[in-house]
């Protein structure tokens, strides 16, 4: 169970990112999180793993309080947070088996996992993670070399070494074509249904948030005003949906289908 | 017509009547055009106008700076330079131009014409100017070229100055007997197989000064090595060796093909005082000349040019080097991104990047004179100079790497709960490491050719080298220099860009 609660994020410069968040996430949800851009998914999103430390409020995850960890006990939190996106952010010029080991890094010793070595167990569990995500014949190419939608399989697989309880996927398929969007977010349901993850991830997409979301938070200018459940998600009208989003929401426009193949 | 005028943008009105724009560019060039509202034209026409009559006064008072009287002083440079005639009529062909086009500009209605006609012949004139200014000589590529051929051709093929046979002074003596006594001296005997030499009569008095001649000698030499010169020794009873002279010259004699010669020789002076050598003595003819012994061997300016080429390359590597270990703090105080946190921070880097810029807008030649003044000639000088210039053109071009990491990659892998050291190997170093390799190779390239020419300026290397062959007109020896420098920064071209293409 993740309590987000009061949580309020100001820039240095003044934005108002974040103002007064509270909402909860059950273990085993897929959360969708939408919102015009700017409206504060990102900074949500980084607030709960801390890339960005959050001015104000508390991030309660299974009985801790995420905003208040510093150092080695925030690391270990952070091991158990698996974050995907958008941009991929490979190491690009490391091949893709390295980017997918990194994800160990937070398990593993310092100075061999500064020289790359790794474990026996590691890396028979990253040869195994790559090839669940379909990518073994990538493996020894650059990162840089594969295309959008292999790149975001290495940031999955790279999030899945960390053994995490939570993925965070800050708009994973804004970069990708529909089909690829799909084959991508049913990678995720699948890691939501079969091993039990927690997924909380931003979406632009009508479709795709009716199709994937088991839950529902809309955002805008940093305050939540849209909760529902997969049901109230299901109803949901275009109409009701620009409402909340903005006028930029739009549906993916590729059928389900196409993508099982994709 | 109708569609050009939608095209054209109308024109904006004259202030002045066409023909008082005429005379405006007639008293300054440009006025009227400025005038009738096409005001760039009316500046560049201005413009350069001004400058080329400033350089065509100027190129007038150099040529005819020996003269005074300014009147004297035109005509003469005129003379001297029938040119400035051609530069002198094409600018006033421009003046007139002006004037007519700011006439035409004037006109009530007039299209804005693109002045394609002016700018050709401003720069026409220019054109001209910079042709005399440069002293461009066409006729000197070839009124000489038969005196240069010879030179250029030792410099492209140099290499019968690359190998040298050992030489040794051969000598071969005929004993020959003083004073002369009732037994015969025996004379030489003509040998097959070595150099021999026989002296007529065998023997003979020294010469004494102001008194008399000594006795002249007949020398017959066989066997000796053909074309080589031979010179003449002689050596006295007390084994006293000296160089046998005529008219205060060394005697010199050049074998036949056959190998033979002859010669007269005088008996020179005793050097000792007559009384030591009382009795009868004998005296020694040497015939010495310089022969190859043994094999071929690489010449003495062929192991120079390898040495200084090894010091050039280690020049180069060692400032590259130097450059590296400088450049690498350096770059991160250099770094935007790194230093825009505070307005100290920010100071310190307009500061140090200012500092770079200056030191690497400096040519390395001119480093490397300054570092002549500092140091001393030597190759340390050469190395100070091109280790300030890589200094400051790698800390320029590591701390753009450092500018253009991308944090993403960064924020990935802290996510993943790595510590410091992870995150700066995993995400930091894979992102600068192909860069760094990257300009420092290119410039360890752009090191060993400064380092080729660094000596020209006392920098040590090669260039050195090849600069006193060139001025002592060695030109085979130069030539070998120059082969040296084109095979090592072509194998360094192939090897560097190999390795900067594995890692970019
Ligand atoms: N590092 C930052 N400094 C200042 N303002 C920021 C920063 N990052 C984001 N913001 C601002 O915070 C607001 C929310 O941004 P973000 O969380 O990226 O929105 P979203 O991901 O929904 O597009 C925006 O107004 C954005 O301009
Ligand atoms: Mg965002």
């Amino acid at each position: 169970m993740l309590q987000i609660k009061n949580l309020t994020k100001v820039y240095p410069d003044g934005t108002v990112a974040l103002k007064n968040v509270s909402f909860e996430v059950p273990d085993g949800e897929f959360l969708i999180v939408i919102g015009l851009s700017g409206s504060g998914k990102s900074t949500l999103l980084r607030c709960i793993n801390r890339l960005i430390n959050p001015t104000e409020g508390e991030i309660i995850w299974n009985g801790i309080d995420l905003s208040k960890l510093e150092g080695e006990d925030l690391r270990k939190a952070r091991r158990k947070i698996g974050m995907i996106f958008q941009n991929f952010n490979l190491v690009k010029r490391s091949s893709v088996f390295s980017n997918v080991m990194s994800g160990r890094l937070g398990y593993s010793r310092t100075i061999p996992s500064m020289f790359g070595q790794f474990s026996k167990d590691d890396i028979e569990m990253g040869r195994k993670v790559v090839e669940r995500l379909g990518i073994t014949s990538q493996m020894h190419k650059r990162a840089d070399e594969l295309s959008g939608g292999q790149q975001q399989r290495v940031g999955i697989a790279r999030a899945l070494m960390q053994e995490p309880e939570l993925i965070l996927a800050d708009e994973p398929v804004a970069s990708l074509d529909p089909v690829l969007a799909h084959s991508i977010l049913k990678t995720l349901e699948t890691l939501n249904q079969e091993d039990g993850l927690t997924v909380i991830c931003s979406l632009h997409y009508l479709d795709l948030v009716q199709r994937y979301g088991t839950s529902v938070v809309g955002l805008r200018e940093g305050e939540v005003v849209y909760r529902g459940s997969r049901e109230d998600v299901r109803k949901m009208t275009d109409e009701q949906f620009k409402e909340i989003y903005g006028a930029e929401a739009e549906r993916v426009g590729a059928s389900i289908e196409g993508s099982v193949k994709g | 017509m109708q569609s050009r005028k939608v095209i054209s943008k109308p024109q904006k009105e004259s202030l002045v009547s066409p023909v008082i724009a005429a005379i405006l560019s007639a008293i300054i060039p440009g006025l009227g055009q400025i005038l009738a509202r096409v005001v760039n034209r009316g500046l560049i026409i201005l413009a350069s106008f001004v400058t080329s009559l400033g350089l065509l006064i100027w190129r007038i008072a150099t040529e005819g700076s020996r003269y005074t009287g300014w009147r004297t002083v035109v005509s003469k440079a005129y003379k001297l330079n029938p040119f400035l005639y051609a530069i002198t009529a094409l600018m006033v062909i421009t003046y007139i131009y002006g004037i007519v086009d700011a006439y035409l500009t004037a006109r009530p209605g007039a299209k804005k014409s693109k002045a394609i006609g002016m700018i050709f012949l401003i720069i026409l004139v220019f054109f001209m100017q910079g042709w005399e200014i440069g002293q461009i000589d066409m006729g000197a590529l070839f009124r000489d070229a038969d005196e240069a051929v010879p030179a250029l051709s030792k410099v492209v093929w140099p290499w019968e100055k690359a190998i040298s046979y050992p030489e040794e002074y051969r000598t071969t003596i005929i004993d020959v007997q003083t004073p002369c006594t009732d037994v015969p001296f025996p004379a030489g005997e003509i040998k097959t197989d070595e150099p021999y030499l026989i002296a007529d009569p065998t023997c003979g008095v020294p010469s004494v000064v102001e008194v008399s001649q000594g006795t002249e000698f007949h020398v017959v030499g066989g066997n000796f090595v053909p074309g080589k010169p031979v010179e003449f020794w002689w050596k006295d009873s007390a084994n006293r060796e000296f160089h046998h002279r005529v008219d205060g010259d060394y005697l010199i004699v050049t074998p036949d093909k056959d190998g033979s010669f002859e010669v007269s020789v005088i008996m020179p002076y005793r050097t000792l005082t007559a009384a030591a050598e009382e009795g009868v003595k004998v005296w020694q003819i040497q015939a010495r000349q310089l022969i190859s012994v043994g094999k071929a061997e690489f010449s003495e300016e062929l192991k120079l040019a390898v040495e200084k080429m090894i010091e050039t390359i280690f020049i180069g590597m060692m400032a590259t080097f130097f450059g590296i270990i400088l450049a690498i703090p350096v770059s991160f105080i250099a770094a935007r991104n790194l230093m825009s946190h505070s307005p100290v921070t920010m100071a310190i880097y307009y500061l140090v990047r200012t500092i770079l810029n200056i030191i690497r807008s400096i040519e390395p030649l001119i480093w490397a004179i300054i570092a002549v003044i500092v140091v001393g000639l030597g190759p340390f000088a050469g190395i100070l100079a091109l280790t300030l210039h890589s200094l400051a053109a790698l800390a320029k071009l590591y701390s753009e790497a450092i500018e253009s990491i991308d944090s993403g990659q960064i924020e990935a892998i802290q996510a993943t709960g790595a510590n410091w050291f992870q995150v700066v190997s995993h995400a930091v170093i894979p992102q600068i490491i192909p860069p760094f390799v990257s300009f420092t190779i290119y410039r360890w390239d752009i090191n060993i050719r400064m380092s080729t020419v660094i000596g020209f300026v006392g920098g040590g290397g090669i260039g050195y080298l090849l600069a006193q062959w060139i001025r002592i007109l060695d030109y085979r020896s130069a030539g070998i220099a120059v082969w040296f420098i084109a095979i090592t920064v072509a194998i360094l071209d192939f090897v560097s860009a190999d390795i900067r293409e594995r890692f970019v």
